[in-house]
């Protein structure tokens, strides 16, 4: 069976204008089965949202896709002209982002922006069931009273009035603007959604809010989720999977649980004991020592060598390949 | 719309109040040929350079009555000096019936807003050197005033929005020849570059050929600004995240920028547009002050006022002449009004 999403060996290149290429993504390995949620966990600047818009192919203008598969639904993203990648947004995946406001446009009402993403005719998806079997295949034009009827339908589908139709951005809180933009990136029902990060810019319980709505969409549109997060409870809380990144490749990967209950790589069990419920009160605040590597002058070997406190001859010189352990997959020589 | 007007008159009533006096200047002059009681190029050789005649509605021992004019009697018709005779009194008349006219060349009609009973006159702005009626004039010539700026600010819009849209999303070699090309056109200072281009026409052209080179000028002229700011912002509006999120939603390139990239730049262009109509208006003002505009007899307020220019004479025996002066103040300075206003409303932060 196909996976909803697969990444495999990706790399991708920053040129910054007339200095020397830096390898951003370092070969990321990735799968999400269907209707299945995974969380991309790591510091910030490891790669997380590099990885999540190479996947719908909207790098930064000096950013290359070098190597590598990304299959959605097992089509390749990268062998797809411009035209079907258009087509592709949208319907096969969707994305929300970390600032909602900022990803909205501040002239035009949340209906009209959400109206907009509609595309005019289904891709090959099945039934939504937002449209009903009898929109499936329909080629026509979506009339304009059909717009705005799927569009209130999937601003009660998100939880929001209908009066945020009418209404601007600003005129909307963090939350419900995160809600305009799941209703935009679900509209036309694709079966991935990339979340990066949609709750880092919200307070505590409108985090929880998205969170509950997230997994209610999950269930009722059959969505696979490629959750984006730099908190790993956060991540063992919503999703199945969890991927740890660092520097650009996926350091361990494995069922939420056993990540994060027994953490194989040095660097997750950093990531878990730094926890803030993990503190006894009055302790002082644990952070990984050392910084986040500059992609300019990574370590060579194990990247992660120059912060963890097992390292051996061998990380200094030599890359780690991948080991399975149990259900986990892992990236350290600590297991061989 | 309704909901501009609301937010403008809340927000900004001066401008709001601007745009009713724009709206009645237009109305002015596409009913010209209804309201006014003459043709504009009637001549009453007789009566040239008479002072405006007042309407009365009381006469001489106060008795009331319609409203009249008095008769104009000639004192000196060398020194173009002439008085009003209370005892000849004529009727104003209200939709009376004269030769027939079309309406904007539409509509015809036999009957104008108001007129007085043969043989009096009525000159409610007095009369020029050749005895023509101001009041008529200024109607007819607001055609020219009021619609060059309106068409020239719309041939700068498009040039302006294309060229600079184009320039910011694309990038590269195409925005350094268009930005170059805009350069050129922006180093030379507007007044020599629009005589220079004038002179590269023949003199003698037909009236509607004038009108239209002018027209064509100013906007060549006026596109450059534009598009240089609209690039400006296009190249900073497409780094923005909801064009951004707008890809990953798999919009393609062209309605992005259509549709979120340029309304952007909207509030700022609307208002650009509207302070940059009163530069057509003098634009043309100017080049008819110098004969090089509109050809007599068809009036504009420009070349209305050019046979006031240096005539010292005129400017003290027939002040009335500088009326048309008074409109093209009057015209811009509603126009930056309004402009005023439009800024502050169509920033949708400050709703
Ligand atoms: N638009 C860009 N132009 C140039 N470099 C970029 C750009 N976006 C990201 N980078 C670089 O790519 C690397 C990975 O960034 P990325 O945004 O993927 O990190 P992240 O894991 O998403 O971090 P965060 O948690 O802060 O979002 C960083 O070193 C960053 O400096
Ligand atoms: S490979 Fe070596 S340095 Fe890297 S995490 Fe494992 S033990 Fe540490
Ligand atoms: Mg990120």
């Amino acid at each position: 069976m196909d996976k909803a999403l697969e990444i495999k060996r990706l790399e991708v290149s920053f040129i910054p204008a007339g200095k020397k290429r830096v390898k951003i993504l370092r070969g990321v390995n990735l799968a999400i089965g269907k209707q299945e949620s995974l969380a991309l966990v790591g510091e910030s600047g490891s790669g997380k949202t590099i990885t999540a818009r190479s996947v719908m192919r909207i790098l930064p203008r000096s950013m290359y896709l070098e190597s590598g598969e990304v299959l959605i639904d097992g089509t390749d993203v990268r062998k797809l002209t411009e035209n079907d990648l258009m087509d592709m947004r949208g319907r096969l995946a969707g994305m929300i982002f970390q600032e909602p406001s900022s990803y909205l446009n501040p002239v035009f009402t949340a209906g009209s922006q959400i109206e907009e993403a509609i595309k005019d005719s289904e891709f090959n998806l099945g039934s939504s069931p937002l449209r009903g079997e009898d929109m499936v295949g329909v080629k026509a034009r979506i009339s304009r009273t059909e717009r705005k009827k799927l569009v209130l339908k999937m601003l009660s589908e998100v939880g929001l009035k209908e009066n945020v139709y009418y209404q601007y951005p600003h005129q909307l809180s963090g939350g419900m603007q995160q809600r305009v933009m799941i209703a935009m990136a679900l509209i036309n029902s694709p079966e991935l959604l990339i979340a990066d990060e949609p709750t880092t810019a919200l307070d505590v319980t409108t985090a929880y809010g998205i969170i509950e709505l997230l997994k209610k969409m999950m269930t009722r549109y059959g969505l696979s989720i490629l959750f984006i997060t730099h908190d790993i409870s956060l991540a063992a809380n919503f999703a199945q999977k969890i991927a740890v990144m660092y520097a650009g490749k996926i350091v361990e990967t494995g069922p939420a649980r056993d990540v994060f209950s027994n953490p194989l790589h040095p660097y997750t069990e950093r990531l878990i004991s730094c926890l803030p419920e993990r503190y006894k009160t009055g302790e002082r605040i644990k952070v990984i020592e050392g910084h986040v590597p500059d992609f300019n002058a990574l370590p060579k070997g194990c990247a992660f060598h120059p912060r963890c406190p097992y390292k051996k001859e061998i990380c200094l010189y030599k890359e780690p390949g991948e080991i399975t352990k149990g259900t986990t997959t892992v990236m350290c020589f600590k297991y061989g | 719309m309704k909901n501009f007007l609301r937010r403008l008159k809340r927000t900004n009533s001066l401008s709001f109040y601007s745009l009713w006096l724009l709206v009645v200047l237009y109305a002015l002059a596409i009913l010209a040929d209804f309201i006014s009681p003459y043709p504009y190029d009637l001549q009453c050789r007789e009566y040239a350079l008479c002072p405006p005649t007042v309407p009365h509605i009381s006469v001489p021992g106060r008795k009331l009555c319609g409203p009249v004019v008095y008769g104009i009697v000639v004192v000196n018709p060398a020194f173009k000096e002439y008085a009003f005779d209370s005892s000849r009194r004529y009727k104003i008349r209200f939709l009376v019936k004269g030769p027939e006219r079309k309406i904007f060349g539409l509509l015809k009609t036999d009957r104008y807003l108001f007129g007085v009973e043969e043989p009096g006159k009525i000159f409610l702005f007095g009369t020029d050197l050749h005895g023509r009626d101001v009041f008529s004039r200024v109607l007819y010539g607001a055609r020219i005033s009021l619609s060059i700026g309106i068409i020239g600010v719309t041939i700068s819009f498009v040039l302006g929005l294309l060229v600079g849209g184009i320039s910011g999303y694309f990038g590269g070699r195409t925005d350094t020849i268009l930005m170059r090309t805009v350069e050129i056109i922006m180093m030379f200072p507007f007044f020599y570059l629009m005589l220079a281009l004038r002179a590269a026409f023949p003199p003698n052209l037909s009236s509607i050929q004038i009108y239209f080179l002018i027209v064509i000028i100013l906007s060549l002229i006026g596109w450059a600004s534009l598009a240089r700011i609209i690039r400006g912002m296009v190249l900073s509006l497409k780094e923005e995240e909801y064009v951004l999120a707008a890809r990953s939603l798999g919009i393609s390139s062209f309605r992005i920028i259509t549709r979120h990239i340029l309304p952007n730049t909207l509030s700022y262009t609307v208002t650009a547009l509207t302070l940059s109509i009163p530069g057509y208006i003098l634009g043309e003002s100017a080049l008819s002050l110098l004969g090089l505009g509109i050809q007599e007899p068809y009036p504009s307020w420009g070349n209305m006022l050019s046979v006031t220019v240096g005539n010292l004479r005129i400017l003290t025996m027939a002040p009335w002449m500088l009326i048309p002066g008074f409109f093209i103040f009057l015209t811009v300075l509603a126009f930056n009004f309004f402009g005023d206003g439009v800024r502050n409303v169509t920033d949708p932060k400050n709703w």
